[in-house]
Order: structure tokens, then C-alpha cells, then sequence
């Protein structure tokens, strides 16, 4: 062989070598770009679907705290009408005292709650005892209840079986209307003002209202 | 004689130089190669930098979408809620005054 063979034997295998050398370096730096290619896929892929569900979780907050709006909003407008109702039961009050209510006095609305009172009272209370009971009216309401209606009233009640008293008390209470009574001696009372009945119906009252109220057809 | 042995030189020479361009080529070769692993790894890094910032875009404009549905969402249940409110008070407005018989009925004693 001569020198120029060996000569191009040499370049030969160094092209060669070169090409080798060449062709590992792209393939490694192909797998390197289809690698992270694939990972950032991936990765898009899990940052798509995280996205996703957090932006469902965010549209459902959104729609329960709506509803809940909604539902305020109406409960809100139930309170404020029935707090009109219950106003404007309370401005009526002075109608029913000059015109009565239902065919029924004012006189003989508060008779009738002094006889509620009084039998709550004698609830329960033996036929020998007797009961000495005070009405107390609001300074209003004085004027409709006279001594002669609440005799009228014990004699009834007597007549079931309890011997019953009861008088009218020079003490008032601050009231739109209605009656306390009470034993002489204070320790035992009906509280039948309207506002207290108000309060102690208070929540059937509620309910009363809202099914009144809200009748469609 | 001193032609062969001149003959010999240059043969030497002639293969000395092949090597040296042989060994040139090959490290042209892995210059090459380091650069194109380099470029590659540049590339790769670019390519991770530029998914970040489309996640950044991506999520905010996932995010957004949902922001935007939920809103719609929202003003419609309010805006359904507020017709029935004013349904309702009107309903209401229409009842008051057995709703306030009821009332008194119960406060004066007459149920």
C-alpha cells in the first residue's frame, strides 16, 4: 500500500468517524427536544385538567353562594311583609277600638281576654278557694271596661265552680291595648297585652302570616 | 539511496498530514456534536420556559372562562330571584289585609 492510500484509508475512516459522531450527537439532541416536548405535553395536559376542575369548583361556589343570594333575597322580602302585616295589625288596633272587629266591641274583645285570663288563672284551683283578681288596663282602654262587666264576667266563671273576684286596678300599663290580670297580691298574672300576645304567638303568627300572605290564586 | 530514503520522508509527511487532517476532522466533529447537544439543551430550556408562561396564560384564561360562566350564572339566579321577590310581594300585597285579620284575630283573642 502506498503512502496516498494510507493517505485516504486515514481520511476515510476520520469522515467516517466524524459522520458517527455526528449522527449520535443530533439523535441524543433530538431525544432531548422530543423529551421535553412530550413533558411539557404532559405537563399541559395536568395543568389543563387542575384548571379545569378548580374553575368547576369556582362556578359551583359561585352558583350555591347565588342561590343562597336568592334565598335571602326572598326570605328578606317574607320578613319585611310580614313585618308590614304585623305593623299594620298593630295600626289597626285603633280602628277596632272605635269600629270593633268582626261584629265583636272593643268592650267585649277585652272582656273576652279578661275571661281567658281569669280561667288560666283559676285553672286547676279548688272549688272552695276563692280568687281575688285585679284587671289592669292601659289608660286608653279604661274607659271600655266598666265594674259591671267584670262582676258579669266572675259570675260566669264562678259559676263553673271557682269563686271568683275581680276588680278593676287603678294601676296602668303602657300598651297599644289588651289586659294584664293578676291575683291581688301580685305573685300570679295573665299577660294578655297585645304586644305580649304578639310575642307569645309570635311564631305561629309566623306561619299564619306567611301561608295568608303568600295564597297564590 | 538517498532518493529512497527522500521518498520515505515525504511518504512520511503525506501520512502524518492525513492523521493530522483526520484527527482535525474528528475534532471539528465533537465540537460540532457538543454544540448541537448544547443547542439541543438550549432548545429544551426554552421549550420549559415557554410551557410556563403558556400554564401562566392558560390558567388565567381557564380561570377566567369559568369567572365569566359563573357570573352569567349568577345574574341570572338573581335576576329570576328578584322577579319572584316582586311575584311574591305582589302577592302578598294582594293579601295583607286577611293576612292582618288573621292577625288581630289571634292577638284580640277571637281564635
Amino acid at each position: 500500500m502506498g503512502a496516498r492510500e494510507i493517505v485516504e484509508r486515514i481520511k476515510e475512516e476520520a469522515v467516517s468517524e466524524r459522520e458517527k459522531i455526528i449522527s449520535v450527537a443530533e439523535k441524543k439532541a433530538d431525544e432531548l427536544i422530543k423529551e421535553a416536548t412530550a413533558q411539557v405535553e404532559l405537563q399541559k395536559k395536568r395543568v389543563i385538567d387542575a384548571e379545569e376542575r378548580k374553575g368547576v369548583e369556582e362556578l359551583e361556589r359561585m352558583i350555591r353562594a347565588a342561590r343562597l343570594n336568592a334565598r335571602k333575597l326572598r326570605w328578606a322580602a317574607e320578613v319585611e311583609m310580614i313585618a308590614k302585616t304585623l305593623e299594620e295589625a298593630m295600626k289597626r288596633i285603633k280602628e277596632v277600638k272605635t269600629s270593633g272587629f268582626k261584629g265583636n266591641s272593643y268592650s267585649a274583645i277585652l272582656a273576652g281576654l279578661i275571661r281567658d285570663a281569669t280561667r288560666s288563672l283559676t285553672a286547676g284551683s279548688s272549688t272552695s278557694s276563692g280568687s281575688d283578681l285585679e284587671v289592669i288596663l292601659s289608660e286608653e282602654d279604661a274607659p271600655f271596661i266598666t265594674p259591671d262587666m267584670l262582676k258579669n264576667i266572675a259570675d260566669e266563671i264562678s259559676a263553673e265552680g271557682v269563686n271568683i273576684h275581680l276588680s278593676l286596678s287603678d294601676k296602668r300599663i303602657k300598651s297599644a291595648g289588651g289586659v294584664i290580670v293578676r291575683s291581688k297580691d301580685g305573685k300570679v298574672e295573665v299577660n294578655n297585652a297585645f304586644e305580649q300576645r304578639l310575642a307569645r304567638f309570635s311564631a305561629n303568627l309566623r306561619e299564619d302570616i306567611v301561608k295568608t300572605l303568600f295564597k297564590r290564586g | 539511496m538517498k532518493e529512497q530514503n527522500t521518498m520515505a520522508v515525504e511518504a512520511l509527511k503525506l501520512i502524518r498530514e492525513g492523521e493530522e487532517e483526520g484527527r482535525k476532522l474528528i475534532e471539528e466533529a465533537k465540537e460540532r456534536a457538543a454544540k448541537l447537544i448544547k443547542d439541543a439543551e438550549e432548545e429544551v430550556d426554552r421549550i420549559k420556559e415557554k410551557a410556563r408562561e403558556d400554564a401562566k396564560n392558560l390558567a388565567v384564561q381557564i380561570s377566567d372562562k369559568y369567572a365569566k360562566k359563573g357570573k352569567e350564572e349568577e345574574s341570572a339566579i338573581m335576576k329570576k330571584a328578584m322577579a319572584e321577590v316582586e311575584n311574591l310581594k305582589s302577592i302578598a300585597e294582594s293579601n295583607i289585609d286577611p293576612a292582618v285579620n288573621r292577625v288581630l284575630e289571634k292577638i284580640l283573642g277571637l281564635v
